[in-house]
């Protein structure tokens, strides 16, 4: 008994040898204080109501009352001045003048409430409007990177118009990108959603964060590939592209011309014709995307989350694969309403990219599924997480709401 | 008169500057007792990602309970007990993540998938999946008493339970471990010549 004692003494002896040596240890408290010391802060950051002002402090009150005059008086201003904006370093901007980014060089717009665009090199665009929480930018061509800052006091309404398309903006990130020459747009969402209308297209459509649309006008001629997407900016949604040609491939391979042509539906049930597993073992992980987002749009969950399985198992460890565990997450989370499933493909996507392009939307999705699940503490620790992250994400709102539960 | 930002004292007026507010009482606080608290919760769970916002975890708790802190001097045992709480509902969480993973099987967990550096490594990571395998509160015994080094006194503080029932819940985890870990090779090695590593070292 002894002898099993001293055993298993030695073997703490050495587990705590190497535990002292780990080397993750100042990393693991270094991030540990900085959360600890932020939520202190936040909570330091709510006023306490319990606290009432003593007799003796009464002789303050109208010191305070002028005071907060001041300060609400400083604030208006700071609330009704104009919005501003400045060409690159240093050229205040001025309405209605056409930017351009000539010299092969992209040019930065900042505004004076926090909102960048960039715009790539051979684009073109004008500021029309500028109010407080509200702009109309006219992109005349090119591909522009927009981070449009929400304001939390005000509504905050952007307007971007493309040609025949409006792109409609509350504070969120994404690029645009729109050809004059052939009338095409393309838009991928980061964080949050925008609105596009317009074109071709009978209803607006809402973009998500990691989605993209593709649209054009033109009846006869297919639209230029977009070849100024930002980097690492995946499209896993893919839409119909409105009245795009009808396709001529031959039978067996017409489903992989109609994919890349966006047509979706069609590209879907032309590989269900041509033997729906045998394509997916020699499509491309694009086409695999594509294949699972038709199935998923039209209706057929399973047949989604079995293609983008399949994804996963033919291209292990890519960012394809990573977008195919966050959009398996979706479906199980719109689809079958599997929420504990759902949040386990989520925290695979954050494993596997954790600053990937899906992540604020990964974090978010998360935390609503441990939510659903019924895993408060899980939900509460995500919720703490995407406010470190994002606090003012589109999920934030959400995630002070469980906080405050 | 201006508050100092950066508190100096002792840990009794660091208390009593946290009950008050003190700007800077919350970073010395985790400075002060942070190494510790993650060694508890470091050898109770064995390698996890969610370390950092754990020990977050242990902190706010804490800070929510400083008012309930009677006994300055035991500050550590203290928060020893709250870390241990905390450590046990992350078990709990992992145990039911654990069986939601075999409806995905390719869901690893990050440190899973790396490879051991060295024999000690791989024994560890042995160790903790026995110990995954272990009842909670068996799993919390035999760790506070091996592999923290606590007495038995200490660990059934830590535990918040009575010396006797600690007891009970030892000598279970005590038959058990070794059961479980002789199935392990890198553990069953360790097991049977517990000084090999400290004759490795001094080679």
């Amino acid at each position: 008994m002894e002898h099993k004692q001293e055993s298993l003494e030695n073997i703490g002896t050495h587990v705590r040898e190497i535990l002292a040596a780990d080397v993750h240890a100042s990393d693991e408290l270094r991030r540990g204080r900085i959360a600890f010391l932020e939520e202190v802060e936040r909570r330091n950051a709510v006023p306490s109501y319990r606290r009432s002002l003593r007799p003796g402090s009464r002789r303050w009150l109208p010191l305070l009352f002028a005071a907060s005059f001041a300060a609400g008086t400083a604030g208006l201003w700071i609330w009704m001045r104009p919005v501003t904006f400045q060409v690159g370093e240093a050229r205040p901007g001025q309405l209605g003048d056409a930017i351009e980014a000539a010299d092969g060089r992209a040019t930065s717009l900042h505004f004076s409430e926090g909102s960048t665009l960039l715009l790539h090199a051979g684009g073109r665009l004008r500021v029309l409007s500028l109010a407080t929480g509200a702009a109309r930018v006219l992109v005349e061509d090119g591909v522009v990177d927009a981070t449009i800052a929400h304001r939390r006091s005000a509504k905050t309404r952007w307007d971007f118009e493309a040609g025949p398309y409006r792109v409609t903006v509350n504070g969120t990130r994404f690029s645009m990108a729109f050809s004059a020459s052939d009338q095409s747009f393309s838009l991928s969402t980061a964080e949050g959603q925008v609105v596009v209308s317009g074109g071709c297209q009978k209803t607006p459509t809402t973009i998500s964060a990691g989605e993209r649309i593709e649209l054009s006008c033109s009846p006869h001629e297919a639209p230029q590939p977009w070849t100024g997407s930002p980097p690492a900016m995946e499209a896993p949604l893919a839409r119909e592209r409105d009245l795009a040609p009808p396709s001529k491939a031959a039978p067996e391979d017409a489903w992989r011309e109609l994919l890349s042509a966006g047509r979706l539906s069609e590209g879907l049930r032309a590989a269900e014709r041509a033997n729906f597993e045998r394509v997916c073992q020699i499509a491309s992980a694009k086409e695999l995307l594509a294949l699972a987002d038709a199935s998923r749009l039209f209706g057929a969950g399973r047949r989604a989350a079995a293609t983008l399985r399949v994804l996963r198992q033919r291209f292990p460890g890519t960012m394809d694969a990573a977008t195919a565990a966050f959009t398996l997450g979706r479906v199980a989370f719109e689809k079958q309403h599997a929420y504990a499933e759902a949040a386990d493909w989520f925290e695979t996507y954050l494993r596997e990219q954790p600053s990937g392009p899906l992540m604020g939307d990964s974090f978010g999705r998360l935390m609503e599924a441990r939510l659903r699940s019924g895993d408060r503490t899980a939900a509460r620790t995500s919720a703490q997480q995407y406010l470190r992250r994002f606090p003012e994400g589109p999920y934030s709102s959400e995630a002070r709401g469980i906080l405050l539960r | 008169m201006l508050t100092p930002l950066t508190f100096v004292g002792d840990d009794a007026a660091l208390v009593e500057a946290l009950r008050t507010g003190h700007p800077g009482a919350a970073a010395a606080f985790y400075d002060r007792h942070a190494g510790h608290v993650r060694l508890v919760l470091r050898s109770t769970l064995g390698p996890d990602d969610d370390l950092p916002d754990l020990l977050q975890e242990v902190f706010i708790r804490a800070l929510n309970q400083i008012g309930t802190l009677r006994d300055v001097d035991r500050m550590g045992s203290w928060l020893t007990s709250i870390a241990v709480f905390v450590a046990r509902a992350q078990i709990r969480l992992r145990a039911r993540r654990s069986r939601l993973r075999v409806f995905s099987p390719e869901r690893t967990r990050s440190w899973q998938l790396e490879q051991p550096s060295s024999d000690a490594r791989r024994a560890l990571r042995q160790l903790y999946a026995v110990l995954d395998r272990m009842p909670v509160e068996q799993r919390m015994a035999f760790v506070l008493r091996y592999i923290h080094g606590m007495t038995l006194a200490e660990a059934a503080e830590a535990c918040e339970t009575s010396l006797a029932t600690l007891k009970r819940r030892l000598a279970r985890a005590e038959k058990r471990f070794p059961e479980a870990a002789r199935r392990e090779p890198a553990l069953t090695q360790w097991l049977e010549d517990g000084t090999r590593w400290n004759t490795n070292k001094k080679a």
